[in-house]
């Protein structure tokens, strides 16, 4: 009996401490995370970010934080890198713990929403004034903006819809630049058939390419831009023919034989790496490969860029491109007045022309209206030409996760065979309907 | 042996810290997820109290069956396959064979791989253009052979079970190997004398000694199958259009992906009753206590 009780009381102390251990640790940690002021007396502030590849637009970003860190007395602002597949369920998950930092990246629409919802990043309207019409246009800065309130300032805009071909091979088939309609592009692909080469090289085993590359642009092409918004409202629907006629166009291009056979097994990379080592003539992607092409570009070959050619009876304006703003940082709405204003100097430190012209001086396109340099290369000069007509959404940008789902699977089973068009956009209206 | 009392107060110390950790991190994990269960919540927001309406949504989806059954299609596919070829390769490197030490090493070496690097490893050989599979079909002649292996939907599953039954065929095999050398000489020399085959030996000596084993092995590929994760994760992402998909990663995409934290919960819930039901009738059906 007395054995029980001791082992009893032993066990409860033993876990006690045990779980003192670990709310210790707890504590400690949220300590560091937590934006308090540190010893000697500045503000820290934590960012977490997704800058770990070492590309030269990275480098860039880091050497910003970096200059406005030494060019302060009061603010130090600490990075925290995560690669970026992770990082978006990382922020999900720790935003639903309750334990973001100070300062973290967040993406437009879809991805900022469910935050704002939760009321966890802070409304910056006063930033957002300082920048209005005299860096950035107001259209631009309204991706980071829901409901008239803004929460991020963007350093740069993706477009997420570019061909890229390789010349030499299209010049093989007999042309020399990618054709103004859609059906001159089937005639290209045709004729790039003929001479046994690949024409379009896709790696769709991610899912998102399909939608978010060709879908966003080409469904523009057919019902404009404004039909997305109007679906979500209401005032449209998926099963319009419009739309139906460009999911079509993925179909059309498998049975034509457009696409590389693996293209539901490898991913948009190894897709990449396929046009560089010559395998096929047309690549589909956003302007973040730009950089990486240029970087791998192999001796003597030659890549141009084109965007998705017109469509016959499209409502849409052929100039524009699917894109979409990022690398905003959105400020934590738990913050003390004097951490939130430190903040905010940040930002604005971080935010300026000479951030954009050199991220544009390393192939990154910028919202912000700074000149191109002259020594720019022949591949991004096509890409910065024709990202200027104009922004269209890109789908998983707009549409609420359920529906990204149900298209981006959706159209691996449009390559298939086991779904038509047809269905694909009544399995979105009705997931619509349902919500 | 009667242990004293002091040996069993220090045996009870001694297992705190790992009961500990094990509620925290496993019981109690569980009884929150049937908590969440019951809520409409999108992990940032306040969560609502909606009773049991997702488990009835859930019984409506038909893309969580149809994960379940692929989850099913791997759970009969690691039964019959790693069990059956673990038990096969074990037997024959029972024997005094050359170089048995080579071949178990090589036949060990899957399990000692990290499952992304397999998973890798296999994509390119499924690779329908240039994988090793595909090439070697075709250099033998058999061009009609040649399939989109990852790629077809109705070949996705069978390529992937082949990747997760290879992977793991070693780690039976050594645990079958170790229960092997427990079968006593002593009655396989009595039956040699009697003349028996080695057929007869095969299944009426050593089979039925080491039967324990092969339960307790049954029960690992059962709960080992109804996890799996990361290799299909890694090579087709449970696409094309949902045709790999598995339960524990359609409950990953709806809960981290779709933001759907309640309904995510409802699935870990109903894969936690799946999986505990189909170890109690395994249990059942062999008629003793695997584990």
């Amino acid at each position: 009996m007395l054995v029980s009780v001791k082992k009893v009381i032993l066990s409860s102390l033993l876990s006690l401490l045990v779980f003192g251990l670990v709310a210790c640790s707890g504590e400690s940690e949220t300590g560091s995370d937590g934006g308090s002021k540190s010893e000697d007396g500045k503000v820290k502030l934590t960012l977490w970010e997704t800058w770990t590849d070492d590309t030269p637009d990275t480098r860039l970003l880091k050497e910003r934080v970096e200059e406005f860190n030494s060019s302060q007395e009061e603010i130090v602002i600490e990075l925290r890198g995560t690669a970026h597949n992770e990082y978006r369920t990382k922020l999900k998950t720790q935003a639903a713990g309750g334990e973001l930092p100070e300062l973290f990246l967040v993406w437009p629409g879809a991805e900022l929403e469910p935050l704002v919802e939760g009321g966890v990043v802070e409304p910056i309207n006063d930033v957002r004034e300082k920048y209005e019409g005299e860096l950035i246009q107001a259209t631009t800065l309204d991706d980071y903006a829901i409901d008239g309130k803004q929460y991020a300032i963007p350093a740069s805009v993706s477009y997420t819809s570019i061909i890229y071909y390789n010349k030499e091979l299209l010049a093989q088939a007999g042309y020399d630049k990618i054709p103004d309609t859609y059906k001159g592009f089937k005639e290209m692909i045709e004729a790039l058939k003929a001479e046994g080469i690949t024409p379009i090289l896709a790696g769709n085993k991610p899912k998102w390419p399909l939608q978010s590359v060709y879908i966003s642009t080409i469904a523009d092409r057919f019902t404009g831009s404004d039909y997305l918004d109007k679906v979500l409202n209401g005032d449209e629907k998926f099963t319009n023919p419009k739309f139906i006629e460009s999911l079509a166009v993925i179909s059309e291009l498998k049975e034509m034989g457009a696409f590389n056979e693996d293209i539901n097994t490898i991913d948009e990379v190894e897709a990449r790496d396929d046009l560089l080592k010559g395998e096929g003539a047309l690549f589909l992607s956003g302007s973040w490969s730009t950089t990486a092409i240029l970087g791998a570009l192999p001796e003597g070959m030659e890549i141009g860029a084109a965007s998705f050619p017109s469509v016959e009876g499209g409502e849409g304006n052929p100039e524009v491109i699917s894109g979409i703003s990022s690398i905003g940082i959105a400020i934590n709405s738990k913050l003390s007045d004097d951490e939130k204003a430190a903040a905010k100097k940040f930002l604005e430190y971080f935010y300026d022309e000479k951030l954009y012209s050199g991220l544009l001086a390393n192939g990154t396109l910028v919202p912000a209206d700074v000149p191109l340099p002259e020594d720019a290369s022949p591949l991004f000069t096509d890409v910065y030409n024709i990202t200027k007509g104009g922004v269209a959404p890109v789908y998983d940008g707009v549409l609420p996760a359920e529906l990204t789902t149900i298209i981006n699977n959706g159209l691996q089973g449009i390559v298939t065979g086991s779904i038509t068009p047809k269905e694909l956009a009544q399995q979105m209206q009705d997931e619509l309907d349902n919500q | 042996m009667r242990l004293t009392k002091k040996a069993k107060r220090a045996i009870m110390i001694g297992l705190i810290p790992a009961l500990v950790i094990y509620i925290g991190f496993a019981i109690i994990p569980i009884v929150v997820s049937f908590y969440y269960s019951f809520m409409e919540w999108n992990g940032f927001s306040e969560m609502t109290f909606i009773g049991l309406d997702n488990y009835k949504q859930l019984f409506k989806d038909h893309l969580f069956w149809n994960s379940l059954k692929n989850n099913i299609y791997v759970l009969i596919a690691s039964v019959g396959g790693q069990i059956s070829i673990a038990l096969a390769i074990a037997l024959l490197l029972n024997r005094k064979l050359k170089a048995v030490k080579f071949f178990r090493t090589i036949g060990f070496m899957p399990v000692v791989l990290s499952s992304v690097v397999v998973s890798l490893t296999w994509s390119l050989i499924y690779n329908v253009d240039d994988g090793l599979l595909n090439v070697v079909l075709r250099s033998i002649g058999l061009e009609n052979w040649t399939m989109n292996w990852l790629g077809d939907e109705n070949l996705a599953m069978l390529s992937v079970s082949v990747t997760i039954i290879w992977q793991f065929i070693g780690l039976y095999m050594i645990i079958f190997l170790a229960a092997l050398q427990n079968v006593p000489k002593e009655i396989l020399e009595a039956a040699d004398i009697d003349g028996a085959s080695e057929w007869t030996k095969t299944w009426k000596i050593i089979i039925p000694t080491i039967k324990n084993t092969i339960f307790a092995a049954l029960v690992l590929a059962i709960s080992g199958s109804l996890k799996t994760f990361d290799q299909i994760y890694v090579m087709t992402s449970g696409g094309p259009n949902h045709a790999t998909e598995v339960a524990a990663m359609y409950m990953y995409t709806k809960t981290f992906e779709s933001l759907q934290f309640g309904y995510g919960s409802a699935i870990s819930v109903l894969i936690f009753l799946f999986s505990l039901a189909i170890i109690i009738i395994a249990n059942k059906l062999m008629g003793q206590k695997a584990i």
